[in-house]
This record gives C-alpha cells, structure tokens and sequence, in this order.
C-alpha cells in the first residue's frame, strides 16, 4: 500500500536502528518524549522499543485527547446526554470513558440517546435530520480534530441550524508540553513531535523547545519508518550538540501548517483563560472555547454546565503515566482492576492511550523481561 | 480523492473504503490526489516530495 509498505521495511528498520545505536554514547541514557498518543501506538504495535539500544528511552507523553479529559468533564457530558430532549453525539472512543457516574455507554443502555459519530459532519446531519430534536456534539481533541468542529459549525451558522450545539473541549499541544518542561519530576533530552497537529499549526510552534529550554524536536510521522528515523534525527542532534526543531514528516506536514485550517478556527474557537488536565491540573491557555460569534452554538451556556471538578479515582495513577513518571505497567492496577474491557482510567479505553498501547501490544515484552530479570 | 462535488470530494483510503470528505481546509483539490483526513474533514495533502528521496 502506498505511503504505508515503504514505511514498514523491517530491513531498513534495522539499519536505522544501527545507527541510532551507533550514535548513543556508552553508559548515556537519552529520554525522548513522543508527544503523541499515535506515536505510542505505533511504538508498542510495532516493537520499535525492542529494537533501540538500552540507553535510549521513550517516554509517552500527553498527547491522547481522551485520555487528558478530567473526570468532571466527562461527568458534564453524561448530564448533557441524560436530557431528553436531546440526540448526543461523540466519537466511539468517548463511550467508554468512565465518569464519576458510569460512562456514556451506561447512560445509552439506560435510555439516552446517544449515537457514535464518524465526524462532527455527521452530527450536523443528525441534527438536519431531527428539528424537533436538540443535537450535541460532544467535541474533543487537540489541533488535529480541532478544524472538523470549527469546519461544522461554520456549516450549520451558514445553514441556520438552530437545534445543534458543541461541548466543546478541545485542547491545544503547546501549553501541556510547556508544563512538562517546567516540570521538576521530569528530565528529557528531546521531543518527538506529533505528526498530525503540526499538519495544522505546522512546526513553528515548538520553536520555544531549543530556544527556552534547550531541547530538540523532531515533528514525526506515524509508520515504524518515520519514528525510527525521527529517533535518529533526535540522536544526530544530541551528537553534533545542535538543538533545533526539524521536521521529519515532510510529506504532509508544511513548516508553517495548514492556514486555512487555523483561518476557521481563530473564527469559531477562542482561548480559554485556563482550563483542567487530567493529571497536569489546570494550565493557562490550554483549551479552546467557542467564540461570541459562535456562542448560540455553545453547549456548555445552552445546558448551563456548572464546571464541576471531580477527583479521579484513587487507584488510578493516570497522571503519573501521563506526565511520563510512570510507564503504564508500574501503575498499581495496570492490567489487574483496568483493563481495555473494564477501565479505570481514560488510558486503559483509548486506543492512542498509553496503558492501552501497552497492554495490547507491549504487555508479553515486559513480563518477558520481569522474568528474566528475576531469574 | 475520486471525484468531486461542490466543498466535499469521494475518497477511498488504502484499505478500498469510500467515504465523503469535506475540502474546504485544503482547497485546491483535484481528483487522484491524498488527503490526509480527520473526523471526515481533510486538514493536509499528501505530497509527492518524498516518494523520490
């Protein structure tokens, strides 16, 4: 398949795996964040942590769009769908996201209307469809899934719809990653970018990485070729002591992104002044809202959601696994009481969640290794 | 991209599935080029840069 087949060549893999070994210095150890919840993914599903040397670690960073939503926010959703009146809409990775009270799934099998969407288009056609019904899309993600709501409620402002409203919870990638760095818990020596939010804001961005903190990056793509080569990249930079931000992912990401992108949603969205993390708490600026121009479409002034904070459940240590502190297996409930089929936290559901990533594809290398190092 | 119709263009992704996308965000687009889509709305094009390197 194209664009695929010849980013999955295990021969060329293993090249560049050499030279990424070739580069680490003896008894160095080299901590590398992948921002993106995708880039996990591929990591676990492809092995690419079997074939680095010893010293070069990757850490999982903030970057799954569910798994950072706070609890008090997927309680706020839940009271939305209970409405009556209401068809609420979401994406399936939404569904099984545990609240204070159950999750959506729960609520739908006790009478909500809930439906799971394809795109925010596709609530937006619900909503056509149903005049005398009120719709709601339920929106998340970061930059990537940003432009879709903003595309769709340009859509219905210029169509009239009036029964369809966003909870909008978008979240933006810089503001996290910043707190990371500021961050005494932490100490990384360079960042992998994420791939498909720099297809929209593009690579500037990240510029206050090398320039404030001294810290490379390197936007990637997503097939096992891209983050191996966007490793070495990193590698190449600690060696010859540069620090910039490259990109590695040319082939759809523009240095300076997707304009029209960020055209539509400085229109819909504006900043909010802050906004809760799971795991991070609140962060300045962090999160999208909508505009007063788009305000008749604000979910959260149409229901009157009262932004609640709840605590997550005391078990969980999603946050620790979030800022990179943990890695998923170190959690106490990892893969005993949380599991892909009855989660705890939001990693376990998630497919771009880190627990996930590792429980479905990297769970046998680790007990491999824990049996290992015991005997 | 297959065809074209008004703001949303036919797709078919690499596994033969079709879905209706919408372009705005990335016009001008023509048929037989990638997109790269999220939640049925296209926010990049695929370029040929790299296929040569």
């Amino acid at each position: 398949v194209k664009y695929v087949d010849e980013f999955r060549n295990g021969e060329i893999a293993r090249a560049v795996a050499a030279q990424i070994a070739s580069l680490a210095e003896p008894g160095r150890h080299y901590k590398l964040m992948e921002v993106c919840g995708g880039h996990t993914h591929t990591i676990y599903r492809h092995g690419i942590k079997d074939l680095l040397p010893d010293g070069v670690e990757l850490v999982h960073g903030p970057g799954c769009p569910v798994c950072v939503l706070p609890m008090g926010r997927v309680d706020e959703g839940v009271a939305i769908a209970e409405r009556p009146e209401v068809i609420f809409t979401c994406f399936g990775d939404m569904m099984r996201v545990p609240g204070s009270r159950g999750n959506l799934l729960e609520v739908k099998a006790e009478g909500a209307d809930i439906r799971m969407v394809y795109s925010p288009l596709d609530a937006l056609r619900i909503a056509r469809e149903n005049p005398d019904r009120e719709v709601v899309f339920y929106a998340i993600g970061f930059e990537t899934t940003a432009p879709s709501t903003a595309l769709t409620l340009q859509r219905a402002k210029k169509e009239g719809i009036e029964n369809f409203s966003v909870f909008c919870n978008h979240v933006t990638i810089v503001p996290p990653v910043r707190a990371l760095l500021d961050s005494p818990d932490l100490r990384l020596d360079a960042f992998i970018g994420p791939g498909h939010v720099s297809t929209v804001i593009g690579c500037r961005p990240y510029e206050f990485m090398p320039e404030d903190y001294g810290k490379p990056c390197v936007v990637a793509g997503f097939e096992p070729l891209d983050l191996l080569q966007s490793i070495l990249m990193l590698m190449r930079q600690l060696d010859e002591g540069r620090c910039e931000v490259e990109n590695q992912y040319g082939r759809v990401v523009l240095w300076e992104g997707n304009l029209q992108a960020l055209k539509s949603m400085a229109e819909v969205f504006e900043l909010r002044p802050y906004f809760e993390w799971r795991g991070l708490g609140f962060i300045a600026q962090s999160a999208l809202k909508l505009s007063e121009e788009y305000a008749d479409f604000d979910a959260e002034l149409r229901y009157s959601t009262p932004g609640v904070r709840v605590a997550d459940p005391k078990a969980c240590q999603c946050g620790e696994v979030l800022k990179g502190v943990l890695k998923p297996h170190e959690c106490k409930v990892f893969g005993t009481a949380c599991t892909p089929e009855r989660p705890l936290g939001a990693l376990m559901v998630s497919s771009e969640g880190a627990c996930a990533a590792y429980y479905n594809f990297g769970r046998k290398s680790y007990e491999r290794v824990e049996i290992g190092s015991k005997g | 991209v297959i065809s074209l119709k008004g703001h949303d263009a036919l797709c078919e992704d690499a596994a033969g599935n079709r879905a209706e996308i919408a372009v705005e965000l990335v016009e001008p687009v023509e048929a037989g080029e990638v997109l790269l889509t999220h939640g049925g709305v296209a926010i990049g094009l695929v370029s040929s840069r790299e296929e040569d390197s």
